[in-house]
């Protein structure tokens, strides 16, 4: 039974700052995941659903995590007819509303993992907003 | 209300049929967001491809079967992998579906050859579907189908930047068994909206077209 409390007091552990922060920012994320790739592919993307719970506007500057060489806020569009890929530099969440990052619209591009990510691994990555406010997110690999 | 709407819709689906065998008129289909039907599916000329297996993919090979096909790249993160995914559980529909998928295929096109080998393409279309083909040709080849489906591709070639742009078409091209550009699917696309089309389609069609 005494592993499974030290297990249990890790994850606490582990899941308390992230919840912190959560809290902090006043921005919640759920949702949050990775689409698994084929073998040999070192281009991802992320998925989730933001939630500003403040009554002004939040707007996400950046995203980073070290398990990934490059992460960049992009939005899928299109363009004469064509979808292609753009960078989102900044996204603005309405006050007290929720942005839909899905497959289509806007997702993390994520290149290069540093290891090989498969579904049910969880990779942390954290959202930057403006005005210094960061949030660490564990995103779920799924297929 | 929500049976009378559902009603509505089936009863739709067999006037749908109805008419078509009346009046072998596919002029009398209804419009529909998902799916559009061509009056008269336009015969598809020759091209030059070569498959996952490094085998020739040509007009011949499109022959006999219905095929799905997606133009895209294995370096895009996004609408690939999501288009490829959906045609994966499509495939699943039409197998268990009373069609069947005997001669059914779906053929990614990458129109990043510079990028996406014979092997590369391998490792990734038979991970969304053991099934799946992928093909690719030179840019002469890949505009020449491309310009016989009506759409266009870019590749942002840029020296020194290894993740190009690469702007592509998101629909799903239908070509029947003569080889012909039946019907094509636009994005947002769905599983369950492909297999469902497809399937009251191959009933429409009968036997006669294969």
């Amino acid at each position: 039974m005494r592993w499974r409390h030290r297990v249990l007091a890790g994850l606490i552990l582990v899941l308390t700052p992230i919840a912190a922060a959560t809290e902090e920012a006043g921005v919640s994320v759920r949702d949050a995941w990775v689409r698994e790739t084929p073998p040999g592919v070192a281009m991802m993307a992320g998925y989730m659903v933001l939630q500003n719970n403040t009554s002004r506007s939040q707007v996400l500057v950046a995203a980073r995590s070290s398990g990934f060489e490059t992460v960049m806020v992009h939005r899928t569009i299109v363009k004469e007819g064509l979808k292609g890929m753009e960078h989102a530099p900044q996204i603005e969440l309405l006050p007290n509303a929720s942005l839909l990052f899905a497959p289509g619209g806007y997702h993390l591009m994520l290149l290069n993992p540093k290891r090989t990510l498969h579904a049910g691994d969880r990779v942390v990555i954290t959202l930057e907003f403006r005005g210094g406010l960061v949030l660490p997110v564990a995103y779920e690999v799924r297929k | 209300m929500m049976t009378t709407v559902v009603l509505a819709v089936m009863l739709g689906g067999v006037w749908l049929a109805a008419t078509y065998r009346e009046n072998g008129s596919r002029a009398m289909l209804l419009p529909d967001q998902v799916m559009t039907l061509f009056p008269d599916p336009k015969p598809l000329t020759a091209f030059a491809f070569t498959d996952h297996e490094n085998r020739v993919f040509d007009l011949s090979r499109l022959k006999g079967k219905w095929s799905f096909l997606f133009f895209g790249y294995t370096h895009c993160p996004d609408i690939c992998p999501t288009t490829l995914a959906i045609l994966a559980r499509a495939h699943e529909n039409i197998v268990k579906s009373t069609v069947g998928a005997k001669d059914v295929q779906f053929i990614f096109i990458s129109v990043d050859p510079n990028r996406d080998t014979v092997g590369k393409l391998r490792q990734y279309v038979t991970y969304f579907d053991t099934s799946f083909l992928g093909v690719t040709g030179d840019n002469a080849q890949l505009g020449n189908l491309a310009g016989q489906l009506g759409v266009a591709y870019q590749v942002a070639i840029t020296p020194g930047i290894e993740n190009y742009p690469v702007y592509h078409t998101a629909a799903v091209f239908l070509v029947d068994p003569r080889a012909r550009y039946h019907a094509v699917f636009a994005s947002p696309l769905d599983a369950e909206g492909i297999s469902k089309r497809f399937k009251v389609l191959r009933e429409l069609e009968g036997p006669q077209a294969t």
